[in-house]
């Protein structure tokens, strides 16, 4: 766990949909309550038999809220167990930990038009990210995706408080959101999508495809991309002298810090880049979504939550 | 303005300074550490002349001193509020802050000043809010704004630059600013490697790193709209007059990431003190002799004082002979 953590307890906990709860949760020493900007999430730990859940979690704050944070959570019985221990453990008045909020799916400052794209639970980012354009008075729209009216978390929310810029699809009611969402929409659109990965590479797929660059282009995944089976390999530490092998089922970064090996970290996804450490010698398999194609080419660096060695059995140096 | 007697109680200078060396060679790099406490002030005995000097400078030179862009305003109201929590949770003493939702009254009792204001109303503050709370801390305050994935200067109160100047920097990007750092000596890319370090801060971790170079005189605002006073003293330098004239110039840097703006905190709290007083260290008078012998340079030129290093390494080879000779 990283030492930078506030302690927070959990003061409310909504129903927000069938699956869906609220969680509002408030540090124990409000001096030093830091505000938090769309698009921030934390990480928050969660104990629970033996088991450390670490979660991040999208903070559905309006950026003018401050006193207390609020995330939203979905219940997944086909997750590591963090949701399931939220929904089923975790009461009113509970301690916990949660990181400081960090921002890596921000909104473009440049930008002229904003187009906000979620599936299911991935409505959580885009509620604070609704809020502060609105105050700031820019132009955007929310198209959002669910099974059925039912449920579909903070629907009359929405509804009530965003009524021209929402666009709501059910997919049980025969309407389904496709990607024409993004199509001839004006010079200077930047579109975000959050969601299950399967969506979010259609959606970027397709935005290419309409002409978007790459730099108008943002989402952020909840859980690694799969980028197909995991091989087993070696690492030669330079600065501590040595050698640690990574077994199929592991991340290089989770050995290091079994090792103790002071590496850095934050999102374990691969997306935010904090994990980013210089390769001296060896070939690297990036399933990294932090460094572009050109980094990947031409820079000698590995994001360790996510990246591997290229050769099975191969080996790496690393500056660590 | 109306000091208050109030006791700012504090160690000798030279127990207190910041000495940024801790071996016998400089070079660039990013030498950034883990800042703990991750506090923004330190209030020292100069807090009275420093600040009285810093509303001076701000009063009278106030496109030197002060800048902003608009899009910065709502990081200025971040930065003065997580300055004004650190003050009543650290200095419970020096400093007050009472809140009815968004109105604050603000006390500085080490001024005997009061500002009552809106939080988040602009007409309700004498001047920005980044100016304002600057106005009530030793440390220059530089906003470094997050947009598109870029670091850009957005806003800042330098009222003490090591010559360099917010007016000609307001608007650049993070590699523009850095451009002067003489090539040879950052390496490949260190300037992008310490660009891609500031993006991927987050909160609650804050860094540091020192800065030094040297001053001739007790000099904090050696801008460069100025260098035609404070310049000119260099050629004042001899072997015999550097303990007294010349200052080592340190720069107690420090990095905050904002979490509602994105953007960057970046703090600087100057420090001077004559070569004669530091040389009272021993360790510290050998270790900066042997920093300034194995300068190169085009560093030397780079910081200012190339034109006098000679006569600085005379004074110090002075000062370690006449120890010598005691013994």
């Amino acid at each position: 766990m990283s030492a930078n953590t506030i302690d927070v307890v959990v003061e409310e906990i909504r129903n927000e949909s069938p699956q869906v709860k609220s969680f509002k949760l408030k540090p124990s020493d409000t001096s030093r309550l830091l505000r938090c900007g769309a698009g921030s999430h934390v990480k928050t730990y969660v104990q629970f038999d033996q088991n450390l859940f670490e979660n991040n979690y999208s903070l559905i704050n309006d950026p003018d809220q401050s006193g207390y944070y609020q995330i939203a959570i979905r219940r997944s019985d086909e997750s590591k167990g963090g949701s399931v221990c939220w929904h089923d453990q975790v009461k009113e008045g509970d301690q916990l930990k949660i990181s400081y909020p960090k921002n890596h799916f921000s909104l473009s400052f440049s930008a002229k038009h904003h187009v906000l794209i979620a599936a299911g639970i991935g409505i959580t980012p885009f509620i604070a990210m609704a809020a502060d354009l609105k105050k700031k008075g820019k132009s955007f729209e929310l198209h959002y995706a669910a099974r059925s009216n039912d449920l579909c978390a903070f629907h009359s929310f929405l509804n009530s408080v965003y009524p021209d810029e929402t666009q709501f699809y059910f997919s049980k009611q025969g309407n389904r959101m496709t990607t024409d969402v993004m199509n001839n929409q004006p010079i200077g659109t930047h579109v975000y999508f959050c969601g299950p990965e399967k969506m979010i590479n259609e959606y970027a797929e397709a935005a290419r495809s309409y002409g978007y660059p790459d730099s108008n282009i943002h989402f952020e995944l909840f859980v690694p991309p799969d980028f197909g089976p995991m091989e087993p390999f070696q690492v030669k530490l330079n600065k501590s002298n040595k050698i640690v092998e990574v077994p199929e089922d592991k991340s290089l970064l989770d050995i290091l810090l079994k090792h103790g090996i002071d590496a850095p970290y934050s999102c374990k996804i691969g997306g935010c880049g904090s994990c980013q450490v210089d390769v001296l010698e060896g070939e690297v398999d990036h399933r990294d979504l932090f460094l572009t194609d050109k980094e990947k080419e031409e820079k000698s660096v590995i994001c360790t939550c996510v990246s591997r060695a290229k050769v099975k059995n191969g080996s790496i140096v690393l500056d660590l | 303005m109306v000091f208050q007697s109030a006791n700012i109680m504090s160690k000798p200078l030279l127990d207190r300074f910041p000495f940024p060396f801790d071996s016998d060679s400089y070079r660039y790099s990013n030498n950034s550490r883990k800042l703990d406490p991750p506090n923004v002030l330190d209030i020292t005995p100069e807090y009275f002349e420093e600040i009285k000097l810093k509303r001076k400078l701000l009063e009278n030179r106030k496109e030197q001193t002060f800048q902003s862009f608009p899009h910065s305003i709502e990081a200025q109201w971040e930065i003065l509020e997580m300055i004004m929590n650190e003050m009543i949770a650290n200095h419970p003493n020096y400093f007050s802050l009472k809140k009815e939702r968004d109105y604050w009254i603000f006390q500085n009792h080490l001024l005997g000043e009061e500002q009552t204001f809106t939080f988040g109303d602009l007409s309700s503050l004498p001047c920005e809010p980044l100016d304002f709370i600057g106005r009530h801390v030793q440390e220059d305050l530089i906003y470094l704004g997050q947009r598109d994935g870029k670091l850009y200067m957005d806003a800042g109160q330098l009222c003490f630059p090591a010559d360099w100047s917010i007016a000609f920097d307001l608007g650049m990007e993070f590699l523009e600013i850095h451009t002067p750092v003489p090539q040879p000596f950052t390496g490949t890319g260190l300037v992008e490697k310490v660009r891609d370090f500031l993006l991927r801060m987050e909160a609650g971790e804050p860094w540091t790193r020192y800065n030094w170079t040297l001053t001739v005189e007790h000099i904090l605002d050696t801008a460069p709209e100025t260098f035609g006073e404070w310049g000119t003293k260099k050629e004042n330098v001899t072997a015999f007059n550097a303990g007294q004239l010349v200052n080592l110039r340190v720069e107690d840097q420090r990095l905050f990431r904002l979490p509602l703006s994105n953007g960057i905190l970046f703090s600087i709290h100057t420090h001077l003190i004559t070569l004669e007083e530091l040389t009272n260290n021993a360790q510290w008078k050998y270790q900066f002799y042997n920093i300034l012998d194995d300068i190169p340079n085009e560093l030397a030129e780079y910081k200012g004082f190339i034109s006098y290093k000679d006569k600085v390494l005379k004074y110090l080879e002075q000062r370690i002979a006449d120890s010598s000779s005691i013994k």
